[in-house]
């Protein structure tokens, strides 16, 4: 029949009983499920900082001394540090911290870095270079170095460590604004829009922020995590939360001298605390990139 | 430096009514610090007129169309919009001037914004210009004289095909009833029925409007066929 | 079997469709029922409006679908079902050494930070397992197939005028010596000199003996390089005809043909009224209805593709063909 004439064996709507098959489907299904773990995870870890603390409330000065440094028991489920407070507890609170932290300094950050970008961005020219050297200024301090010279200026508490972390990582999301600016302002619909008489106000507001919010929403939430990070670096430093007070960094600080003694539990808590969200978080700002990307996005083209 | 294009008959004669839609003296072009692309190019269009600019790819025609749009700064020489001189360029013309011309580019895609709708994208000029009282007037006509109908203009660019959107971007080039209309590559995406039924509502308009016309393209055929007469780029 | 003394049939599509499930349950039926050959030595032109469904095609014969769409029916390539095949066979045995294509854009489908020759080397070692000098000098032997200049070789593809870019992609997909290339709209946005040297080289490769699918909607460029012209229309090939035959005399059957033609403004330069369909809502019976001036009730039944050989028309009032092409 591979020879016959095309013609004579077409028959329109019958399809000759074949069967349709299915392309690739599988692939797809792959995609969503990469990203689940991450979202679980995330919503689980959301879900304790809100919840938790108002049913459990925590006296953060209270101390047990008759119960120190309880290995994890069904009393504690992950111990007691070597004032005798309740490791889990503890823990979920630090979690609240660092979190806020991060979210709002992520915010901050995240502000700063696209409200510069995309002026650089979009005045381009001398502005433009002017504003780019800045950045590589910045950029060129180590972050932890300004991070303690900033929170060094002020009383020890939340704020100036949000207010450290975010005047710090304002630089990366500034750069990626910035480059998405760029390649958006050479299309030719922003001439369109200056053709049909929009302000510069407009083109930037109408056209090119919303073009630029995907990427810089993704940088944000891959700066949640490092945000968290250094919160805890600072706090570990004696920098940042006051000692008394649970975040992540000083509990690990806290329970490096108990470490020596055996109390491993003191240590590994407050460790897969600080690791396990943000990599959560990080896997599931993955899942978005890849959802972001016009390669992927597009499913039928024409 | 190349011959000047001399003027049509209907040159610049007495009186605003009859200066030219578009003249551009000696205009010099480029980008950065490379080698012009237009070395002294002299163009006139007459008002009503319309000429065809002529030539292959990477000629420089469509910086040309740019810099008559308003929309590239030409390293010297004068460019003038019905007699008045231009001093500045993109942001820095005053949008009257800028509003005066209508652009349509080669790819559609390109010059759509993806995430509006078709209805948003033609009506855009008309919401930047703070004339949005006369969307409700002026959509539905000018969809339909480009042959935009039933529920495209609910659509994002993604979910229609090069032509239509193309149509909808002519629309947008003509919402402002601009006194020049130019047309750089506008149909050299696009297939012959589709590319006939946009010159047609080309011509429907500027019969309504008297809009000039600066059609730059590649195609001999097609701009012989559209424009009152055809300009080879560059000026031999 | 067919008594001709035709040339062998390289590729043998079938009743191919494709179909994509869109999101709230919309289908697109993009390819329907669509059956042509391609023989060595021969061009088919697969000529149309954009989303008619011309590139999908491609991309099916290619195993190239997206994850959301399906398939029926079969395309043989001297034997084997392009369709039916999995991913491993299409990618180690089919793309690039059976089948090879020519891209839209070659500006874009060169790698912008390496020189012409590395590619072409790259290709070399890829497809036929050449190394070193030999990879080297196969990689010269196929630039020069392509009318690749020499002293071109060693320029990054930004450096490559439009002209010389199209004749590097050509070169890249000769590599494996395939006996298909398909080439999708190899013309597009080129100026009319540009189309012409293009179509010409394609051509020089189907005198070579490779069969050669154009898809483009550029008449002028269908008409110089093809020796069949397949029309489709809403997903339909709605008529095949010889090229001479549809271009000069008697011309097209199909009034939508006879529409395409019209439009091109070195003939009436008339559009045909109204828009394609959509492709998810397509109305029964014959698509092309709603825009023919020859529609009347019996055009409610889709029409079959019939007619002797390279000569089929899909149309309940196709245009008559005059005696003597008649029986050809």
């Amino acid at each position: 029949m591979t020879t016959a004439d095309p013609t004579n064996d077409t028959n329109p709507g019958t399809g000759a009983g074949a069967a349709w098959r299915a392309v690739g489907a599988d692939g797809r299904r792959a995609r969503t499920r990469r990203g689940l773990v991450p979202l679980v995870l995330v919503a689980a870890t959301v879900l304790a900082v809100l919840v938790v603390p108002p049913l459990f409330p925590l006296d953060q000065q209270a101390v047990d001394l008759a119960a120190k440094l309880r290995p994890p028991s069904p009393e504690h489920p992950f111990g007691t540090d070597e004032m005798g407070r309740d490791l889990l507890l503890r823990s979920v609170y630090g979690l609240r911290v660092s979190l806020l932290v991060g979210v709002v300094a992520a915010l901050v950050a995240t502000v700063v870095g696209i409200a510069v970008g995309a002026a650089a961005g979009a005045l381009g020219g001398t502005v433009d270079r002017l504003v780019m050297r800045a950045v590589d200024v910045f950029a060129s301090v180590p972050h932890l170095l300004m991070g303690i010279f900033i929170v060094a200026m002020f009383r020890p508490g939340v704020w100036p460590v949000v207010a450290s972390v975010g005047l710090t990582h304002w630089v990366s999301t500034a750069r990626i604004v910035r480059a998405e600016v760029h390649s958006l302002r050479g299309r030719p619909y922003l001439d369109a829009a200056i053709s049909g008489g929009a302000s510069r106000w407009r083109v930037t507001v109408r056209h090119l922020l919303p073009g630029v919010l995907p990427q810089a929403g993704l940088a944000a939430v891959l700066m949640v995590p490092h945000a968290i990070w250094h919160e805890s670096a600072l706090s570990f430093l004696g920098l940042g939360i006051p000692a008394h007070q649970a975040s992540l960094g000083t509990m690990v600080e806290a329970a490096r001298g108990t470490l020596l003694a055996g109390a491993w539990w003191t240590t590994l808590w407050p460790g897969l605390f600080i690791v396990v969200p943000t990599l959560a978080i990080a896997g599931l700002a993955g899942a978005w990139r890849e959802r972001i990307n016009p390669r992927r996005r597009s499913e039928l083209m024409l | 430096m190349s011959e000047p294009i001399p003027a049509p008959a209907t040159g610049p004669a007495a009186g605003p009514a009859a200066a030219p839609a578009l003249e551009l003296l000696d205009v010099t072009a480029g980008y950065d610090r490379r080698a012009p692309v237009l070395d002294g190019i002299s163009l006139t269009v007459a008002a009503g007129e319309s000429v065809g600019l002529l030539g292959p790819s990477g000629c420089g025609k469509s910086t040309l169309a740019r810099v008559a749009a308003l929309l590239h700064r030409p390293w010297a020489g004068a460019v003038r919009l019905a007699g008045r001189e231009v001093r500045g360029f993109r942001h820095r013309a005053p949008r009257e001037l800028r509003t005066s011309v209508g652009v349509v580019f080669q790819q559609p895609r390109l010059a759509a914004d993806p995430r509006l709708t078709l209805a948003d994208i033609v009506a855009e000029p008309l919401r930047a210009t703070g004339r949005r009282a006369e969307i409700p007037d002026r959509l539905p006509e000018l969809a339909a004289s480009v042959g935009l109908g039933g529920d495209l203009l609910a659509r994002r660019p993604h979910e229609v095909s090069d032509g239509q959107l193309q149509r909808a971007c002519l629309a947008r080039a003509l919402v402002l009833r601009p006194k020049l209309l130019i047309c750089d590559e506008m149909t050299a995406m696009l297939d012959a029925s589709t590319t006939a039924a946009l010159v047609a509502a080309v011509e429907d308009h500027r019969r309504a409007h008297g809009t000039a016309l600066l059609a730059v393209g590649h195609d001999r055929v097609l701009l012989r066929r559209w424009c009152d007469r055809v300009v080879d780029f560059p000026p031999a | 079997m067919t008594a001709q003394t035709s040339p062998p049939v390289r590729l043998s599509v079938r009743e191919l469709s494709v179909r994509f499930w869109m999101r709230g349950g919309r289908t697109v039926a993009a390819v329907t029922d669509v059956s042509f050959d391609v023989a060595a030595g021969e061009c088919l032109a697969l000529v149309g409006e954009s989303g008619c469904g011309k590139s999908v095609l491609t991309s099916a014969l290619l195993g190239l679908l997206p994850g959301n769409a399906q398939v029926r029916g079969s395309a043989l390539l001297d034997g084997l079902d392009l369709i039916a095949a999995d991913e491993a066979t299409l990618a180690r045995t089919v793309r690039g050494r059976r089948v090879a294509l020519i891209p839209q854009s070659p500006a874009a489908h060169l790698t912008p930070v390496r020189t012409v020759r590395s590619q072409l080397e790259e290709t070399v070692r890829e497809l036929t397992g050449a190394r070193g000098h030999q990879a080297r000098a196969a990689a010269e032997r196929v630039a020069e197939r392509a009318a690749f200049p020499a002293d071109h070789l060693d320029h990054h593809p930004h450096e490559l005028s439009g002209g010389l870019a199209q004749r590097a992609a050509i070169a890249l997909a000769l590599v494996g010596d395939a006996p298909l290339l398909i080439a999708d709209e190899p013309t597009t946005g080129l100026d009319r000199d540009l189309v012409d040297r293009t179509v010409d080289e394609l051509r020089r490769h189907v005198d070579d003996g490779h069969g050669l699918l154009v898809i483009t909607h550029d008449l002028a460029a269908a008409e110089r390089v093809a020796d069949r012209i397949a029309v489709m229309y809403a997903g339909r090939v709605v008529e095949l005809a010889d090229a001479d035959d549809f271009f000069g005399s008697p011309g097209p059957r199909h009034p939508y043909s006879r529409g395409l033609l019209d439009a091109l403004p070195e003939r009436a330069f008339t559009p045909i009224p109204g828009m394609p369909p959509e492709l998810d809502a397509l109305p029964d019976g014959c698509a092309f209805a709603p825009r023919c001036p020859r529609a009347d009730a019996a055009c409610a039944a889709v029409p079959a593709l019939t007619g002797a050989s390279g000569r089929a028309v899909a149309c309940h009032h196709a245009y008559a063909r005059t005696p003597e092409t008649a029986d050809v």
